[in-house]
């Protein structure tokens, strides 16, 4: 008895292919998507906690100046301290042949053979350097790659103001820098940026600190409070000149793979979802057609004894199987996409390891989603099909009724066809529907529009980054504060225009029971190449008294224009101050604080109020002014905002954009989806007046505008609602993807709008044409022999 | 000669050796089987025979909502069988008026919106209100056809079939879904198009009390004319016996 329901299904799933195909394409982007941010998330998620569990990440970590070996010791008999090891980290500056840029290390120390009991080394080739071998160094793997290093090639540096000559001895990788970021920059460049390790007695020579150390990195007993014990730490090293201790949450490389997760975890959330919406209304759409359709045959087989049940079970496995379609299409996609990504990922992320794999439960979760979503959908037209009685059901449906609509009415003074009539009258009879299909088309649309907007946000903060707030050509770091005769020394340099002081001071800001790591960047009032430019575009001066903070460090801490906060120093004078917030900005990078140079003097004391030079130079004259640098021993490192600029775009190019062309892609399946589903019902409704037109001496061309005017005017109407979702779809994402590190603007600019649209428009007019093609297939003579 | 212009015609229609063979699958049936034939302008002619033979297939074709396997079918000078789809278009807009069993009205529109469908791209058709006059429908016009009965709804299709004031009205089985009365109605107005605007009247029907309202009436019998009645006098629908 069922196996010939059976048949009917497979016959009917081979009858609407077409309109079924397009609903099985939505239902795979959702599954697609779902897998593909499910699946990177989780895989980069254990693959981060292996990484840190095998190679012993530290909890807390904490830098100073220069305090001895033997610290180490009196911070392990902390209380809840498990381990701790002290390290020395330093910045070098590097000469690779051929090379005409400042190029940056960090050097950090490690035991004999690259051991170290917290933050190890994986070695990716060849050895660990010796713990007193002069020179030897281990090279972080993609540093090498992209400068072409390898085992036994020398380098030049200058490392504390001296110059030595380094041999890779190996090259590996370490769980505390999966992402690293030279100081003063925005984006890693690892061409520019490399992580070095060297043996501890050697680093110790090198840079003249016997028995001593730079960083700490600890671990924490289970149970153990974290804040206690960088409260306590910061107490023992304060007198070393510390900058205050940090847990993971602010540790570098780890907040920033955080961020990525919480983008990624922001997708899984936003665009599965509207996947699946889409689904649930084509379904509702198409099976309720369905059933409508075949209303006679249904009370035939209720009539001959099949039950409600069995009835309606035929019509929700109808919609199951194509369900099915879409599962299985969607998770190969999604499954390979998420193995692209991946591999993306490891370019930008220094993993030794990346296990792409997608758990059994990810693939089961998206399913049963989708499967719910289907049926959600099904349910109207599985419902009208189990209560319909067989007497009713073999009877002609009673005829549509029509009205002339109130808008109609003031139409039909302005001159409607008859032909108008006919569409306006379709849309109005079938209000679920066209509605369906304007929210469909909108959603496509919106969907489109709010990711192709973020490449606009991109554009607005590099924008905003490098043209309004950076007006410096070259931004020169030097290894500590110096006072203001380095500024007279850096004019002199030939090609030098311009040169303007600024510092960044680590501080701690409290506000009531919140606190915050962050700095306060100082400058002269009267500097101008670095400006505070507000999301609105406008500068904001710096105050002669008070703080100005960053929108989102003042909502972090809960305060407000007028009150004032807690300023602890971490460093140098380790002092705690109260000063007034003056005024907030919005800005898109950073969350930091601003103050007037002679305030922040006031506060520091320490007489050297030049952290980093700003310069603005002849073009002319760049290759000799950055050799001049480089030869320089007080200088960290130099950085060009036109390199910054330049990597930033393609980043921007290279990723934005591959995610964007796979969205436009998803966005016109949902577009084509719901056109082609939405026409195919039309047409087979209209069957029988189309070709009654064509009868009546209508040309193919006048019959297909009824079908094209009734979608052309849906898809006028989708238009607007699309873009009003996609304002909100993209305003959601832009706050998801928001973090400490950047926020990103919703800016979307004209030609985003437009593209969007005529993206939509596109797919719309192509399925719509598809469709109508069936038009000239018409049989006049069969349908007219026919009773309606 | 344009295929728009029929007013001088003297002779409708002739068609030589008319042929139609439909492909099924494996089978083939003959439709047509070499039918001859000249209709005069301003003629009625009635179509009579069994189910399958032949009747609709011929009136199809003579509408141009078909093409005949072989042989020559002309209207006037125009040899219909040569024209191409946008051609054959341009010939039943100008010239053909359809009614049909089951009415085919748009059920989206009023009485007056269905017949200005057809005035909407006609070149000299009456208004949309004088052809619902000529039906007996001037109250109704705003009504949809769902509100209508079986026999207004038909005369409303054949107020759509000569608003444009088309040299040949063709219909399938008009009366077919209507009791006596009313299938007289619909009868009448077709008599009166017939006598009052010159229009050729072709006319199929199972009804062979129909037949005596006819000049001439073909016998159709497996694909082809078995025979041809003249009646020397047509009797009004009225006088027909059901």
């Amino acid at each position: 008895m069922v196996k010939s329901l059976d048949i009917k299904l497979l016959r009917d799933l081979w009858r609407m292919r077409g309109q079924a195909l397009a609903i099985s394409v939505v239902i795979a982007a959702a599954m697609a998507t779902f897998v593909l941010s499910m699946g990177v998330h989780r895989s980069l998620v254990e693959t981060r906690d292996a990484y840190y569990d095998r190679y012993h990440f530290a909890e807390v970590f904490a830098s100073m100046t220069r305090a001895p070996r033997s610290l180490v010791e009196r911070v392990e008999a902390l209380e809840g301290v498990a381990e701790a090891e002290g390290r020395i980290q330093q910045y070098a500056t590097l000469d690779l042949p051929g090379r005409n840029d400042s190029i940056r290390a960090i050097i950090n120390s490690v035991g004999d053979g690259g051991a170290t009991r917290l933050n190890q080394i994986v070695i990716r080739r060849g050895r660990g350097p010796g713990i007193d071998q002069a020179g030897e160094v281990v090279v972080d793997e993609n540093f090498a790659a992209a400068n072409g290093l390898d085992l036994g090639d020398e380098i030049d540096a200058i490392i504390y103001g001296s110059q030595d000559r380094l041999k890779i001895v190996g090259i590996g990788l370490a769980p505390d820098f999966i992402w690293a970021i030279a100081p003063g920059e925005l984006m890693p460049d690892e061409s520019r940026f490399g992580i070095f390790w060297m043996g501890e007695k050697a680093l110790e020579a090198a840079t003249n600190r016997t028995e001593a150390i730079t960083s700490l990195s600890l671990t924490l007993e289970r149970g153990a409070n974290e804040q206690e014990v960088i409260r306590r730490l910061d107490t023992l090293v304060e007198p070393y000149g510390g900058t205050g201790a940090y847990g993971r949450e602010d540790h570098a490389s780890n907040s920033f793979l955080d961020n990525e997760l919480m983008q990624l975890d922001g997708m899984t959330k936003v665009i599965p979802p509207v996947f699946l919406i889409v689904s649930t209304f084509l379904v509702y759409v198409v099976l309720g057609r369905m059933i409508r359709t075949e209303r006679a045959e249904i009370g035939l087989l209720k009539a001959f004894g099949y039950s409600s049940a069995a009835i309606g079970w035929h019509y929700l496995k109808f919609a199951i199987a194509i369900t099915l379609m879409g599962i299985v299409f969607g998770s190969i996609l999604g499954w390979w996409l998420g193995s692209a990504m991946t591999d993306l990922y490891g370019e930008y992320y220094r993993f030794p390891f990346l296990n792409y794999h997608v758990s059994g439960e990810v693939f089961l979760g998206g399913a049963a989603l989708s499967i719910a979503s289907s049926s959600l959908g099904a349910i109207g037209g599985v419902r009208a099909a189990v209560q319909l009685s067989p007497a009713v059901a073999m009877s002609p449906p009673p005829p549509p009724v029509y009205r002339v609509g109130v808008l109609e009415r003031l139409g039909a003074k302005a001159g409607f066809t008859a032909v108008g009539h006919m569409i306006a009258r379709h849309i109005a009879r079938w209000p679920g529907r066209s509605a369906i299909t304007v929210v469909g088309v909108g959603l496509s649309l919106g969907l489109l529009f709010s990711t192709v907007q973020f490449v606009d946000a991109s554009r607005t903060m590099l924008d905003d980054f490098f043209f309004r707030a950076q007006r410096q050509d070259l931004t020169v770091t030097f290894i500590e504060p110096r006072n203001e005769d380095v500024l007279y020394e850096l004019t002199s340099i030939e090609g030098v225009i311009a040169v303007e002081a600024t510092r960044a001071t680590p501080v701690r800001l409290s506000f009531g029971s919140k606190s915050e790591r962050t700095v306060i960047e100082s400058a002269s009032a009267d500097a101008t190449m670095m400006a505070r430019v507000d999301s609105g575009g406008g500068e904001v001066g710096l105050p002669p008294a008070g703080l100005i903070l960053s929108r989102q460090l003042a909502q972090q801490l809960g305060v407000a224009v007028g009150q004032s906060v807690q300023v602890e120093l971490l460093a140098g004078r380790r002092i705690t101050r109260e000063m007034k917030v003056s005024a907030t900005i919005d800005e898109l990078v950073g969350t930091r604080a601003y103050a007037e140079e002679g305030v922040l003097d006031s506060l520091v004391r320490d007489g050297a109020p030049v952290g980093s030079a700003l310069l603005r130079i002849d073009p002319a004259m760049r290759d000799h002014i950055i050799a001049e640098l480089a030869d320089r021993p007080v200088v960290l490192g130099v950085t060009e905002r036109a390199a910054a600029m330049r990597l930033f775009q393609q980043m921007v190019e290279e990723n934005i954009l591959t995610m964007v062309g796979f969205y436009i892609a998803f966005a016109a399946a949902i577009a084509v989806g719901v056109v082609y589903n939405g026409a195919r019902i039309l047409f087979s409704e209209r069957a029988h007046e189309l070709a009654t037109l064509r009868v009546l001496g209508y040309h193919r061309s006048e019959v297909a505008t009824v079908l094209l005017g009734e979608i052309a005017l849906l898809v006028a109407m989708a238009l607007p609602v699309g873009l009003l979702m996609g304002n909100g779809l993209g305003q959601l994402m832009a706050a998801m993807f928001s973090s400490d590190l950047f926020r990103l603007p919703f800016a979307p600019s004209r030609a985003t709008y437009g593209f969007s649209v005529l993206v939509i428009l596109f797919a719309a007019l192509f399925t719509a044409l598809l469709v109508a093609r069936r038009v000239n297939r018409l049989d006049m003579v069969r349908v007219l022999k026919a009773r309606e | 000669m344009s295929v728009e212009d029929s007013q001088a015609l003297r002779t409708a229609f002739s068609a030589r050796e008319l042929c139609k063979v439909y492909e099924t699958g494996e089978t083939q049936v003959h439709a047509l089987r070499g039918v001859d034939l000249e209709i005069r302008a301003g003629e009625v002619v009635v179509l009579l025979g069994p189910s399958g033979s032949g009747k609709s297939t011929l009136l199809n074709i003579v509408g141009g909502l078909d093409r005949a396997t072989s042989g020559d079918i002309w209207y006037g000078d125009t040899q219909l069988n040569t024209l191409d789809d946008a051609e054959l278009t341009r010939f039943r807009r100008a010239n053909i008026g359809f009614i049909f069993q089951f009415y085919n009205l748009i059920p989206s529109l009023t009485a007056r919106e269905n017949v200005r469908l057809v005035t909407d791209i006609s070149q000299n058709p009456m208004g949309a209100e004088e052809a619902l006059a000529m039906v007996g429908l001037a109250e109704r016009m705003d009504h949809f056809p769902a509100q209508l009965s079986g026999g207004e709804q038909q005369r409303v299709a054949v107020a759509r079939a000569i608003a444009k004031r088309p040299g040949v009205l063709l219909c399938d089985e008009p009366t077919g879904a209507l009791d006596s009365a009313t299938g007289v109605r619909v009868l009448e107005t077709l008599e009166r198009a017939n006598s009052e605007l010159g229009t050729t009247l072709i006319l199929i029907t199972h009804n062979a009390g129909i037949a005596a309202m006819a000049d001439r009436v073909f016998n159709f019998l497996d694909g082809r004319i078995a025979s041809i009645d003249v009646n020397q006098t047509r009797i009004l629908p009225s006088e027909i016996k059901w």
